[in-house]
C-alpha cells in the first residue's frame, strides 16, 4: 500500500538567537506516508541544500523516541497531533493529502530559540542540578536486595523516571511551566526509600531553582500530561506539591 | 610497537584483586591537582565523570549534544547482566565469565572479560543506591529475566527502558557532582582532536557546535567515551549523531584501531520501507521466543502474507536448526535472513525483509496472552510501519546494531597513547567478536565506575607529568588542522550533498562488509571507498558557514571521517582469513555454513597503527592466551 | 521565618494560597446559596435570615474581615501569578490548538476570576452596602432584578462562577497534593455538580424573583 501526500510546511525560520525569525512556507510533493516526520524535513533539507539554500535546522538524535532531543510543535500540538508520540515518532500516514503543517519551535523565555527550531532547554538540566539526584558515592552502596521496595511503588516511580525531558509539557503548558518535569524527578526519587533521606531538601531546592529560570505557573490545565510523549500523570505533580509542604511546614531543612 | 596488554600475574579470579593492589595510589589530597577530560556522557562516559569527580578530580566533561542525558546508551532496552544469582540456577561469576568469552568466539582477553564478571555485582548494588527503578517481584526484591547465549536468568530490567533508566542514573551523579564543583559540563561540544605533548595525550580541540568556535582543553589524561561506530553503514540502529569521529582522530594521533571489521548486526530489526529512511529501529529479540520467521517457498512470490498456503512457506530456521529453531543466535540468525533475501524470497515492497509470524502463537495461547507478553513491542511495530501485527505478520530484517571493534586498550583501559584512557562501545576489550546481549550496559558501567577509578590514579602516581595548557604549540597545530579541514569542506561547493554520499558509503559497507563477506567483495568495497572519497573531496556541498549552528557541517566532519575509517574496517576484513562471531568470511564455514574459525593463525587481536594519508596501516597482533577455558565451535544444530 | 517567606513565594507556597483562599469561597458560596434560597420562602423568610445573619453583630465583622483578607490574598496572588505565566512566553504561537487536557474552565481561569471579582465589587455595592434604612433587604433584591440589565450581569456572573469552580474545585485538591486515581475522578466529579449547583441555583433567582 504504497502512498504519498502533497503537503504545504510553514517553518518558522530564525537564523541565531538575536534574529526575529518568520515564517517560510515550502511545498512538498509525493510525501511518502511511511516516512516519519523528521525524513519529511529530512527531505526537505536535502533539496534546500540542492538549491543552495540553508536547510532547516532540527535538533534529533535516536529517532526512536527516547533520547528527548526531538521537537517541534506542529499546527499547535507539540510533538504533532499524535496521542504518547515524540515528533520522531510520528508518521506521515497520519497526515492527509493537501495539509498545511505549520512547524514552530518550543516556545518559552527559560528555552531561547538557537536556530530555526532548536532551542535551548539547559533550564532542565539546572532543575536537575539543583538536586534530581541521590546522594550516594560510587563503591558505597549497600547490597541491593538489602532494601526492598514495594512492586507498586517501584512501578510508580518507572512511571515517573520514564520523562525523557523533551520539553514537550513546557511547550504545551499555556502558562509555560515545568512542572511536570520537576514533578516526575521529585517523585520518582521521593517513592523509593533510597531517595527519601534527601527528599525535603531536593523538593525545595528544585522548586526555587525552576522559580528561579523564567518558567511559568502550574495551574493545573493538564496539556502538560495531554501533550506528554511519555503520558507522566499530573499525579506527580501532585507528590511534588504533597513533597513540598512536608518539606518546608515538617522538616529541618530551611 | 609491542602490545602489552598488561594482564596480571595469577590465577583469573585473583587478577583484579592483584592489580588493584599493585596499582599506585594518588592521595586524596593531591587528586585536586589533575584534571582530567572525558568525552561523551553516554554509560561509560556518564559513570566515569561521576566516579573520577566523587574521587576529587577535577573533571570537564564533553558531549555532543543538548544535555549529557541523551547519549545513546539511553537506547538500550533489554537489561543488564550480573552474576548474582538471584534466582538460584547456579549462576556465577564463572558462568558469566564463560558464556561472555564463548558468546564472543573466543576472541577477547580472558583476564578483561572475567574482571567484568566480577564487578558485574557491584554495578547492580551501585544502581539501585542510585534510585534506578529495577523491577520488583511483589516482595519487593530484585526481578530477573532471561537473555540470548545464556541458560540462567540473570538480566536485572526496568522494563523496555532499561538503558535510559541506567543512564539517567550515571547521569545524576554527574549532575551532583556538577552540583558540587567538580565536574564541568561542556554540551554541543564535538572532539575534532587529540592533543598530544610527548608522547602522552594531554588535551582536546573541540568545535562548538552552537558558535563554531574552537577551543583547546587541557589535562593530565583524556578519558574517551565516544561510543560506536555502526552508522558507517549510514543505517544502523544507532543515534543520528553517533559517529567514529573523535576515536578517529586519536587513530590519527598514534593509537592503534583494534579489530574494526567486528560487528554486530541484529537480526530483528524494523526493515528499510523507503529510500528516504533515515535510522532503523531494533524489536527485541524476545520476540523470536514466539514467532516464526518464514519466507515464501517460490522466489517473487508477491502474494500477501495471508494467502500463502502453509506448504509454501519456508520455514527456514526451524528446517536448518531443528534443535534451535528459531531462536539461534543473532548472527547465524541474520546471515539465514540474508540469505533467502538474496535467493529473491524476500518479501515486502523492498524484498528485503522475511517474515516473522504471530499467527500460530495467537492461535495455540490466546491474543491475550501475546498482548501481555509482547503488547508494547506490537504497539511500536505498528506506529512505525502502520500494520497490526496480531493480523499479519510482522516484517523484519537485520540491522547494524553495535561494534566490538574499537581502539585497543590494555588491562588499564588505557590506549596505546600514553595518558588516553578508552571506555565503552569507544574501546574493543570484552566482547570478542560477538557481544551477547545485555552486557554492553555491563561493560560500560564497569569501566566508567570501577575500572577507570583506579587505573588511572596508577598512571598519574606512575609517571611525572609536566604542566601544559592551552598556549603550548602542540594546541595551535592541532586548532589549525582543525580549522583547516573544515575550511575545505566548506570550500568544495560541490553537487551532492553530505547524506548523499553516507548512504552510497552505507551501501557499499553493508553490501561488502556486512553480514556476509567475501574477498573479491572487500578488495572491491576497497576500491569503491577510495572513489567515494575522492569524489567526496570534490564535489560535496555543505551550505552555511562555520561560525553558526551548522548541522550540515556537523555532518560532513563526520562522513569524511567515515569515509577514510571505512577502509580501515575492510582492510581489517581481509587481514581476518577465518570467520568468527560477527564476521563471517564466505570461504571460511563449516558445511552447514557455520563460522569457521582458524585458532591457529588468528587467535589474536588486530590492532592497527596509522601511517599517514594514504597509506597502509600497519598491522599489529595481540595474541589471545586461553589459560582456563577450552577454546570449542559453536554448533545450534 | 525566613522559611515562611520563601514557602508563601514559590511557585508552590502560591498555589497552596490560592487552593487554600480557592475553598474557603467554595465554602463560603455553600452557605451564600443556602442563605439565598430562603428568597423561594418569600421575604419574610428571608428578612428573618438577613436579620439573624446580623444579630452575630462582631462575630459577622470578623467573618467578613476574613472573606476581604481571602479575596485580597486570591485576587493578588492569582494576579502575580498570572503576570508570571504571561511572561513565561513571550513569543507565541501562530497557531494554538488545544489537546485533550484544557477545559473552558481552566482555558479561563484569570479571566473569569476578573470578571467576578468585577461583579463582586458591584454585587457589595448593589446589596451589602445599601442604605437599608427604608427598604429590607428583600425588597431591594425584589427591586433589582426588575431590570432586565441587571438580570443579564448577574446571570453572566454566575455563568462565570460556574466555569471557575469547575476547574478551581479539583484544581485545589490536586494542588494540595490530594490525586489519587482511586479518588480523583470522585473528587472531579463533585467539582463538575458542586459548579451546576452554584450556578443554577444563583443563577435561578433572579429569574424567580421576576415571577414572584
Amino acid at each position: 500500500m504504497k502512498k504519498s501526500i502533497h503537503v504545504t510546511l510553514k517553518v518558522w525560520r530564525q537564523a541565531s538567537g538575536g534574529d526575529k525569525g518568520r515564517f517560510e512556507t515550502y511545498p512538498l510533493k509525493d510525501i511518502s506516508t511511511d516516512m516519519s516526520f523528521l525524513e519529511m524535513l529530512d527531505v526537505l533539507n536535502e533539496a534546500l541544500t540542492h538549491s543552495g539554500k540553508e536547510p532547516i535546522a532540527f535538533d534529533h538524535d535516536c529517532r526512536e523516541g527516547i533520547c528527548g532531543m526531538c521537537g517541534a510543535v506542529v499546527n499547535g500540538r507539540p510533538h504533532g497531533p499524535e496521542k504518547g508520540t515524540t515528533l520522531c515518532q510520528l508518521h506521515m500516514r497520519h497526515f492527509s493529502d493537501g495539509d498545511v503543517l505549520v512547524i514552530e519551535p518550543w516556545r518559552s523565555r527559560a528555552f531561547p530559540v538557537i536556530k530555526d527550531l532548536v532551542v535551548d532547554r539547559g533550564a532542565l538540566d539546572q532543575i536537575i542540578i539543583a538536586g534530581g539526584y541521590i546522594s550516594v558515592n560510587t563503591g558505597s552502596a549497600p547490597e541491593a536486595n538489602s532494601i526492598p521496595v514495594p512492586q507498586g511503588a517501584a512501578d510508580k516511580a518507572m512511571d515517573a523516571a520514564a520523562c525523557i525531558g523533551c520539553g514537550a509539557c513546557v511547550a504545551a503548558c499555556p502558562n509555560g511551566s515545568a512542572m511536570l518535569f520537576a514533578a516526575a524527578k521529585v517523585s520518582h526519587l521521593a517513592l523509593l526509600p533510597q531517595g527519601r533521606p534527601e527528599a525535603a531538601r531536593r523538593a525545595i531546592r528544585m522548586v526555587e531553582k525552576m522559580d528561579g529560570l523564567g518558567f511559568g505557573n502550574c495551574s493545573n490545565i493538564t496539556e502538560c500530561e495531554a501533550e506528554c510523549p511519555k503520558e507522566i500523570s499530573i499525579a506527580h505533580i501532585a507528590r511534588l506539591n504533597r513533597e513540598f509542604f512536608r518539606a518546608q511546614l515538617a522538616s529541618d531543612e530551611k | 610497537m609491542e602490545l602489552n596488554a598488561k594482564i596480571p600475574e595469577g590465577p583469573l579470579p585473583e587478577k583484579w584483586d592483584r592489580h588493584r593492589f599493585e596499582l599506585k595510589l594518588v592521595s586524596p589530597a593531591n587528586k585536586r591537582k589533575f584534571d582530567i577530560i572525558v568525552v561523551g556522557t553516554g554509560l561509560a562516559g556518564g559513570s566515569a565523570s561521576a566516579a573520577l569527580a566523587e574521587l576529587g578530580y577535577n573533571v570537564k566533561t564533553f558531549c555532543i549534544q543538548d544535555s549529557p542525558r541523551r547519549a545513546h546508551s539511553i537506547a538500550a532496552q533489554g537489561g543488564i547482566n550480573a552474576a548474582k544469582n538471584y534466582t538460584n540456577e547456579g549462576d556465577s561469576i564463572w558462568r558469566l565469565f564463560y558464556d561472555t568469552i564463548k558468546g564472543g568466539d573466543f576472541r577477547s582477553r580472558e583476564g578483561n572479560v572475567y574482571r567484568l564478571a566480577q564487578i558485574s555485582n557491584a554495578i547492580i548494588d551501585q544502581c539501585v543506591a542510585q534510585g534506578v527503578p529495577f523491577a520488583r517481584e511483589y516482595g519487593g526484591l530484585l526481578a530477573n529475566r532471561s537473555f540470548g547465549g545464556a541458560q540462567v536468568s540473570r538480566t536485572f530490567y526496568a522494563r523496555g527502558q532499561t538503558g535510559q533508566q541506567l543512564l539517567l542514573g550515571a547521569y545524576s551523579a554527574m549532575m551532583r557532582q556538577v552540583a558540587a564543583g567538580r565536574v564541568r559540563l561542556f554540551p554541543r561540544r564535538e572532539m575534532l582532536d587529540l592533543v598530544v605533548i610527548d608522547g602522552r595525550a594531554r588535551g582536546i580541540v573541540t568545535r562548538n557546535l552552537l558558535t563554531g568556535a574552537m577551543e583547546t582543553h587541557s589535562a593530565h589524561a583524556v578519558v574517551l567515551a565516544t561510543g560506536g561506530y555502526g552508522n558507517v553503514y549510514f543505517l544502523s540502529t544507532n543515534a543520528m549523531s553517533s559517529n567514529v569521529t573523535a576515536a578517529y582522530r586519536c587513530y590519527k594521533r598514534g593509537a592503534c584501531f583494534a579489530n574494526p571489521c567486528f560487528t554486530q548486526i541484529h537480526p530483528t530489526c524494523i526493515p528499510v520501507h523507503g529510500t528516504y529512511q533515515s535510522k532503523l529501529t531494533l524489536m527485541s529479540e524476545s520476540l523470536r521466543n514466539d514467532g516464526r520467521v518464514w519466507v515464501p517457498v517460490k522466489a517473487g512470490d508477491k502474494r500477501r502474507p495471508e494467502e500463502i498456503p502453509e506448504a509454501e512457506r519456508d520455514y527456514y530456521l526451524e528446517r536448518r536448526y531443528p534443535s534451535f529453531g528459531n531462536l539461534v543466535p543473532r548472527d547465524v540468525a541474520s546471515r539465514a535472513a540474508k540469505a533467502q533475501c538474496d535467493a529473491g524470497k524476500g518479501v515486502g515492497e523492498t524484498g528485503l525483509a522475511v517474515y516473522l509470524d504471530f499467527r500460530d502463537a495467537i492461535r495455540r495461547d490466546g491474543r491475550a496472552v501475546i498482548e501481555k507478553k509482547y503488547g508494547n513491542l506490537f504497539q511500536m511495530y505498528e506506529k512505525i510501519t502502520g500494520e497490526d501485527p496480531y493480523k499479519t505478520p510482522m516484517m523484519i530484517y537485520p540491522a547494524v546494531h553495535y561494534t566490538m571493534g574499537g581502539l585497543w586498550v590494555d588491562y588499564n583501559l588505557m590506549s596505546t597513547l600514553d595518558g588516553l584512557f578508552v571506555l565503552g562501545e569507544a574501546n574493543f576489550s570484552d566482547h570478542g567478536a560477538n557481544r551477547l546481549g545485555a552486557s554492553a550496559l555491563m561493560q560500560g558501567l564497569a569501566d566508567g565506575y570501577f575500572i577507570i577509578p583506579y587505573t588511572i590514579g596508577g598512571y598519574f602516581a606512575g609517571t611525572p607529568l609536566e604542566t601544559v595548557d592551552g598556549t603550548h604549540p602542540a594546541f595551535g597545530e592541532a586548532i589549525e588542522s582543525s580549522r583547516k579541514r573544515i575550511d575545505t569542506l566548506l570550500a568544495v561547493d560541490g553537487r551532492r550533498t553530505v547524506d548523499d554520499f553516507h548512504r552510497e558509503l552505507g551501501r557499499i559497507m553493508w553490501d561488502y562488509c556486512g553480514m556476509s563477506r567475501n574477498n573479491e567483495g572487500l578488495e572491491k568495497a576497497k576500491g569503491m571507498i577510495r572513489a567515494l572519497r575522492a569524489e567526496f573531496r570534490e564535489n560535496v556541498r555543505v551550505p552555511g558557514e562555520n561560525e553558526t549552528f551548522n548541522q550540515s557541517l556537523e555532518r560532513a566532519g563526520r562522513v569524511a571521517d567515515f569515509l577514510e575509517f571505512a577502509e580501515l574496517m575492510v582492510t581489517d576484513a581481509l587481514a581476518r582469513q577465518e570467520s568468527c562471531g560477527g564476521h563471517f568470511n564466505e570461504a571460511y564455514q563449516t558445511p552447514d555454513h557455520e563460522a569457521l574459525r582458524d585458532d591457529a593463525h588468528f587467535c589474536h587481536v588486530a590492532a592497527w597503527e596509522y601511517q599517514g594519508e594514504d597509506r597502509e596501516p600497519v598491522l599489529h597482533k595481540e595474541p589471545l592466551v586461553f589459560e582456563n577455558v577450552t577454546l570449542a565451535q559453536r554448533s545450534y544444530k | 521565618m525566613l522559611w515562611l517567606f520563601r514557602f508563601f513565594t514559590a511557585s508552590i507556597g502560591r498555589k497552596f494560597l490560592m487552593a487554600l483562599t480557592g475553598l474557603g469561597f467554595i465554602l463560603f458560596l455553600g452557605t451564600h446559596l443556602a442563605g439565598n434560597l430562603l428568597l423561594y420562602r418569600g421575604g419574610n423568610a428571608f428578612n428573618a435570615y438577613a436579620a439573624r445573619l446580623h444579630a452575630f453583630g462582631g462575630l459577622l465583622m470578623v467573618f467578613e474581615f476574613g472573606l476581604l483578607v481571602f479575596a485580597l490574598i486570591h485576587v493578588l496572588f492569582g494576579l502575580w501569578l498570572f503576570y508570571e505565566n504571561y511572561r513565561a512566553r513571550p513569543i507565541g504561537y501562530r497557531v494554538r490548538k488545544s489537546g485533550p487536557g484544557q477545559t473552558w474552565g481552566s482555558a479561563t481561569m484569570p479571566y473569569t476570576g476578573l470578571l467576578i471579582l468585577a461583579f463582586v465589587v458591584y454585587h457589595l455595592i448593589r446589596f451589602h452596602f445599601a442604605d437599608k434604612t427604608s427598604v429590607t433587604i428583600y425588597e431591594i433584591v425584589k427591586n433589582a432584578f426588575q431590570s432586565p440589565l441587571e438580570i443579564a450581569i448577574y446571570m453572566v456572573a454566575m455563568a462565570a462562577v460556574a466555569l471557575h469552580i469547575s476547574h478551581g474545585f479539583w484544581s485545589a485538591f490536586q494542588t494540595l497534593g490530594a490525586n489519587h486515581p482511586k479518588y480523583m475522578p470522585l473528587i472531579r466529579g463533585l467539582g463538575l455538580i458542586f459548579s451546576v449547583v452554584v450556578g443554577i441555583g444563583f443563577g435561578f433567582i433572579p429569574i424567580y424573583m421576576t415571577l414572584v
